[in-house]
Order: structure tokens, then C-alpha cells, then sequence
């Protein structure tokens, strides 16, 4: 027997499960975790900050200094979370991909979970039941960050002459060539797909390549920043043009 | 120093209230940003086979794993202790963090890796914080949400369908282009390459964990065929740079 709601494992109506009330709430209760952290952190900096010298003055500077700096990265992010709304919902990009992880882990962590289940992200293979798992499993992913970080902070607080002995270049060879591996996998599997994925692919790696060319000839900060939004709309417009066009029908 | 003086001891109070409220807010945060997607999966009534969660973990933990433990370690001697707990529960710590708190350490001339470095790091990370969470909220959360309600379904459907390829197309020209490494792109290119398009089609079984045995096998590889000429002077020029943040 099945209530009706607005869940359905078959569905593949995925914002209808993505946008529910609980998913909210939990995704505003994540914002209210920060602000009170940032609160409570602010305030133990007002009391320290006498003993270095420093003056009331020097941490206005600093909180200003740093957000409007955080305006224009902000903004870029904002960008790519709204293209990615479609697929995981407010509420989950809000959290994964606005707050705790990035855009390219979190996709690559859903993207993998859903590989596991033998669908695929946005396909008409992507239900309910896959988001949900998904969702689960690229969370768990970021936890472990979380933890990661609440295992480690207070041992290298210590100072354990281990952690931080640990060869520098394993700290710089294996995590770069993970990181490598794992986008290229994930991009490569995208291309047998169909062709129009192969346009988008394509599409927007050159758009990326020509915004960093281009930032590093001309110095351009802003532009590295917003490269990652301008190079994923493009493609998608490029795409949508081809898919329209009916560039690769049957 | 051996005595404690009262400038010590105010920031020994820091150390320990950052410590104490860091660890607890982000364990509350840890928890909640888990408990949505829990709802759906154990009380939202669709059907969800708990294995499938343990076998995508597993798979995400094969590619990302080494990642979890190395960005900790990584950024602790930049961020400090008090700013670990906020880095890791604001994320997007590379492109709009680390730049916000650098900027605000030069704007009072605080040197990073000294007590004001630190201090300063804090402010300026919290001033990113309430930016970046007004931005999502009123941008993504509201304005979002209405646009994604408005634009065609053609288009949402193209959107959907093709969002992956085309953030992965940008996202592995960014990390050839900010990691530098030729030999390790080289050598992802051709094993992920091989896992694809030979491994994969060959054995169909092992598709669920493609990614994770073109990561393990890349980093083995890259590991073992590093440039070891350019390796004993990152050594030393890496201990000198630890030693000094220690301070």
C-alpha cells in the first residue's frame, strides 16, 4: 500500500522530491549553524585580539576586507548553482554545492553514486530513488571531510612531528594525480553518451581553456573566477542550440 | 615561553573557545546537512535498497578518499586551528576563502602563520561567510528556485541531461591548469582513458568502480614515476616553510 504523495520511487519528477519542505528546513538549518559559528568566532576575536596588538579598528578592516572580496567568487558560485538546480533541487545545491563541498566534487560524487545504480544524472534513468540515494551518498562523502577535519585540527594543534613529517611530496603527487583521474574518468564516460555530449564536453573545455588563457595574458582576476559559470553556460547553450538543430537525429 | 602572562592567556581563551564551539558547530552541521537527505531515504516512503547506499559510498570513497585525509592536512598551516572549522562547513575554500583571508591578512599587515595572521584570518572568513550565505540564499534560494520554475521545459530538459559533460569539460581544464603537473595529466589522460574505453566495455562488472580503479591506479603510477630530481629540493624548501609556520 502507497500513500500518495509527492514522493514516487519510479518518478523521475525529481524536483518534486527535491524541493519538499524537510529538505529546506534542514539546508536553512546548515546557514543558521554558520552564522552562529561566525558569531561566537567574532566574539572570541574581540576578546583576543588585544593581547596581539590589535586594534578595533584593524578587525572591521579585516571582516570588511573579506567579504567584499567574497563578493565576486560568491557570485561565481552562484552562477553554477543555479545551472545545476534542475538536477539535485534547491535545497541539496544550496548545502553541497553553495556550502560544505564545490561544484566539482559534489557532481562528481553524485555522478558516481548514480554510476553505481546504473542510471545516469538528469537521464530518464535519474528517478526519485536515485536521487535520493545519490543525495545520501555524496552527504556521506562530505561528512567525511567534516570528520576528517575534526580528527585532524586538534592532532595537528598538538603538533604531532608524524602528521606534519609526512613526505611533502606524497602531500602534492597522489591527491593532484586523484583529483586528475577522477574528472577524467567521469568526463571521458560522458562521451560515448551521444554526440550532443561530446559537444557539450568539448564545448565547454575550450571555453574554459580560452577564459584562463586569457585571465593570465591580460591579468584578469575576474575572469578566472567566473571562467568555471561562463565556460558551463555556453556549453549548455552551444548544446541546446545542436539539440534544437537536430545536429546528431537519427 | 614558560610563563604565562595575560596576553597568553587571552589567547589560550580563544584557542579554547574556538576549539570547543568550532568542534560543536560543526559536528550540529555535520549532523543536519546529513539528516535531509536521511529523511528521504528512511521516512519519505520511497522505495530505497540500503545496500545501494553502502555500494555508492563505497564507490565514492575509492576516488575521493585520499582527498578527505590530504586537503585537512593541507590547509592547516595556512588556516590555523579556529579557521579549520569554519573552512570546512563554508567549503569552496580555494577559490573564495583562502584569496578572502590573504587579502584582509595584507589589508593590516598581519603575516599569515603568526597569531594576527590568524586573527585576521577569522574576521576576514567570517565577513566571506555572511557574503557568500546571503548570495546563495537570496540568488539561488529564492531567485533560483523562480527562475527554474519559469524557463521552458525544453530547456530544463537539456539542462538536466547534459549539466555533467559540460561541468566536467571545464573542471578538467581547470585542474590541468591549476595543478601544473604534466607528468601526472599525462598519465590520468591515458589510464582513464584505457578504464573508458578498453577496461570497462571489456569487463562490464567493473563499471560501478571505473572511477575509483582509474584514481587508485593513476595515483600508484604518478607516485612511482614522480620527477624525483625536482623532489629533494621541494623537500627541504617544504620543511623550512613548515618550520617557519610553526612559529
Amino acid at each position: 500500500m502507497h500513500i500518495p504523495t509527492a514522493f514516487d520511487s519510479g518518478s523521475t519528477d525529481i524536483l518534486a522530491a527535491a524541493n519538499t519542505p524537510i529538505l529546506w528546513i534542514c539546508a536553512l538549518g546548515v546557514f543558521a549553524v554558520i552564522i552562529v559559528q561566525t558569531l561566537i568566532y567574532v566574539r572570541a576575536v574581540r576578546q583576543a585580539a588585544p593581547a596581539v596588538g590589535m586594534t578595533s579598528d584593524e578587525l572591521k578592516t579585516s571582516f570588511r576586507t573579506g567579504a567584499v572580496s567574497a563578493i565576486g567568487p560568491s557570485l561565481a558560485v552562484v552562477l553554477v548553482a543555479v545551472a545545476l538546480l534542475t538536477v539535485f533541487g534547491t535545497p541539496a545545491v544550496l548545502v553541497r554545492i553553495g556550502l560544505i563541498g564545490s561544484v566539482s566534487y559534489e557532481t562528481a560524487a553524485a555522478s558516481i553514486a548514480a554510476g553505481t545504480m546504473e542510471a545516469e544524472l538528469g537521464g530518464p534513468t535519474y528517478t526519485q530513488s536515485v536521487f535520493a540515494v545519490a543525495f545520501m551518498a555524496m552527504s556521506l562523502g562530505g561528512a567525511m571531510w567534516m570528520l576528517a577535519t575534526l580528527i585532524f585540527t586538534p592532532i595537528l594543534k598538538r603538533g604531532d612531528a608524524k602528521l606534519r613529517r609526512v613526505n611533502p611530496a606524497v602531500m602534492i603527487v597522489v591527491p593532484g594525480a586523484a583529483m586528475l583521474a577522477a574528472f577524467f574518468a567521469l568526463g571521458f564516460a560522458e562521451l560515448p553518451k551521444s554526440g550532443y555530449h561530446v559537444v557539450a564536453f568539448f564545448s565547454s573545455a575550450a571555453v574554459m581553456g580560452a577564459c584562463l588563457f586569457l585571465a593570465k595574458q591580460l591579468n584578469l582576476k575576474w575572469l578566472r573566477e567566473w571562467a568555471l559559470g561562463i565556460a558551463i553556460l555556453t556549453a549548455l547553450v552551444l548544446t541546446y542550440v545542436a539539440v534544437s538543430s537536430g545536429l546528431f537525429a537519427a | 615561553m614558560t610563563t604565562v602572562t595575560g596576553h597568553d592567556a587571552a589567547l589560550q581563551t580563544f584557542d579554547r573557545t574556538t576549539a570547543r564551539w568550532g568542534r560543536l558547530t560543526m559536528i550540529v552541521g555535520l549532523l543536519i546537512s546529513l539528516a535531509g537527505p536521511a529523511y528521504l531515504v528512511f521516512f519519505s516512503g520511497l522505495e530505497v535498497d540500503q545496500t545501494k547506499i553502502l555500494t555508492a559510498f563505497l564507490a565514492i570513497a575509492g576516488t575521493f578518499a585520499v582527498i578527505w585525509i590530504v586537503e585537512p592536512l593541507t590547509y592547516y598551516p595556512i588556516l590555523g586551528q579556529a579557521s579549520m572549522y569554519q573552512a570546512f562547513m563554508i567549503g569552496n575554500i580555494s577559490n573564495k576563502l583562502l584569496p578572502s583571508a590573504l587579502i584582509a591578512q595584507s589589508a593590516v599587515n598581519a603575516k599569515p602563520g603568526t597569531r594576527r595572521g590568524e586573527l585576521a584570518a577569522v574576521m576576514a572568513i567570517s565577513g566571506a561567510a555572511m557574503v557568500h550565505l546571503f548570495s546563495l540564499l537570496i540568488f539561488v534560494g529564492f531567485m533560483g528556485t523562480w527562475l527554474v520554475s519559469v524557463i521552458p521545459e525544453d530547456v530544463t530538459k537539456v539542462v538536466q541531461t547534459y549539466i555533467l559533460a559540460s561541468v566536467l569539460g571545464a573542471v578538467v581544464v581547470q585542474a590541468i591548469v591549476s595543478l601544473k603537473q604534466l607528468r601526472a595529466t599525462i598519465i590520468a589522460i591515458v589510464v582513464s582513458a584505457s578504464v573508458v574505453f578498453l577496461l570497462v566495455p571489456a569487463i562490464p562488472s567493473l563499471a560501478f568502480f571505473s572511477t575509483a580503479i582509474a584514481v587508485i591506479a593513476t595515483a600508484v603510477l604518478a607516485w612511482f614515476l614522480r620527477d624525483r630530481s625536482a623532489r629533494l629540493l621541494d623537500d627541504s624548501e617544504d620543511a623550512q616553510l613548515a618550520d617557519t609556520r610553526n612559529r
